[in-house]
């Protein structure tokens, strides 16, 4: 069977409940990549990320019938899938960084920091985004949902409400007060090498 | 504005459209503020840090070989199924087909039950009635007309021409019996030995009675009905 580019996502999950694979195969490409994404950036590990998604896209091929179309859309569906499967394996392995797989080529390049020109300030970059990672892996879980869906997933409040079934305004302190945590988080670690040094 | 009021809104300073009052405000506090300057510095420092840190995972998506296992794992499932829908279905057609043939094998036994039952009753009144003959009529002149089927209810004959042997009677002693027209009622037929239909016993009938030598009823026939 052929699927059209806007085909409707009820009507591909529909399709996919019936056994077309093409279907399924479509929804899993148009929803995929966001997932990943958000589970990678929530829980910092590619493996837990990839097994998240693995689930959420499990769940949706035992039981399709439990989408319900009205309730909202399928995207906000599997967000909400994925954010129970994350909580999951935080309350497991609370933190733990293992972006290892982070193309650093790309890393380097992206971001003000393009323009790096020794490898001393290549190194200081570097050292940054860490902590900005690390800082980010620190923050509370509503806090970090907001942070990773507004700061780093650059959605708008209202998406990021929609995906979180919240009001704007929620959405917009929590972002408030991680932004907050966060800088009181970095200039903690920044400082802490600097208190070292001159402790010595 | 004051310092708290341009933390809640500072945030969200770039978003906001340029010459909205907020926005004015804001700027107008940060020139004269030198810890909101630096906090709102710091912001766009995390903002930009934000920015590189999400463009690095910007790209990432789930690597190939989950796709491959979910679709291995939604064949095997679909693949499933339809065996399972393909076994439900011949397993209704199987149970259909025997109930039909229980059902078919029933209503045959139960045809072939009541044959016997109505043979077992038919031999069983040629034992009763002397050589066969009983319920057999005879015309007035004696000859034997063909009487009823064997099993078949003892009935007086509305043949005028047909006279109904009474039980217990015997066609040899006919020879010399004298016709007697008589009115009774139905009911009173019963005595004779014949079935007679409650609802009706009460009727006043004419009938023809077939007297023996010996005055003894021998066989009648219903010559009209009084009513």
């Amino acid at each position: 069977m052929q699927i059209e580019a806007q085909e409707r996502d009820d009507v591909l999950l529909r399709r996919s409940a019936k056994g077309d694979e093409a279907a399924f195969a479509e929804l899993y490409r148009r929803h995929q990549a966001p997932l990943y994404r958000f589970a990678l950036r929530m829980s910092g590990n590619v493996w837990a990320a990839e097994e998240i998604v693995q689930d959420v896209f499990m769940t949706l091929i035992r039981d399709p019938k439990k989408f319900d179309a009205g309730r909202g859309a399928l995207r906000s569906y599997l967000y909400g899938i994925t954010r129970n499967r994350v909580m999951k394996h935080l309350e497991r392995v609370p933190r733990e960084w293992l972006h290892e797989e982070i193309d650093e080529e790309k890393a380097s390049q992206a971001g003000p920091g393009f323009n790096v020109k020794t490898p001393a300030e290549w190194m200081e970059l570097h050292e940054r985004r860490e902590q900005v990672r690390a800082a980010v892996l620190e923050l509370p879980v509503e806090f970090r949902e907001a942070v990773v869906l507004c700061g780093l997933e650059e959605l708008s409040y209202e998406e990021a409400a929609q995906l979180l079934d919240c009001p704007v305004g929620t959405i917009r302190s929590r972002l408030h007060r991680g932004r907050a945590l966060l800088l009181a988080k970095l200039e903690m670690l920044r400082d802490a090498p600097r208190r070292a040094s001159a402790s010595r | 504005m004051t310092c708290e009021e341009f933390e809640l809104a500072g945030l969200d300073l770039e978003t906001l459209r340029e010459g909205d009052p907020v926005q004015i405000a804001a700027r107008e506090h940060l020139r004269v503020c030198p810890r909101c300057a630096a906090l709102h510095e710091n912001w766009q420092t995390l903002q930009a840090d934000l920015h590189a840190v999400g463009a690095e995972t910007r790209e990432a998506e789930a690597p190939a070989r989950v796709e491959m296992r979910l679709r291995q794992e939604y064949r095997t499932r679909h693949k499933t199924l339809k065996a399972r829908r393909v076994a439900v279905l011949a397993g209704w057609s199987l149970a259909a087909a025997a109930v039909i043939v229980a059902a078919v094998s029933w209503i045959n036994w139960r045809k072939e039950t009541q044959h016997g039952v109505v043979q077992q009753a038919a031999v069983g009144m040629q034992k009763a009635t002397p050589a066969g003959h009983a319920g057999q009529g005879v015309n007035v002149n004696g000859t034997m007309p063909a009487g009823p089927e064997i099993g078949e209810t003892l009935v007086a004959s509305n043949d005028a021409s047909e006279f109904t042997l009474l039980p217990g009677s015997l066609p040899g002693t006919l020879e010399d019996a004298t016709v007697v027209r008589v009115q009774m009622q139905r009911g009173a037929l019963d005595a004779l030995g014949l079935t007679v239909n409650e609802e009706r016993a009460s009727d006043l009938i004419q009938v023809d009675l077939l007297v023996g030598d010996d005055g003894q009823p021998q066989a009648l026939r219903l010559a009209q009905s009084a009513n």
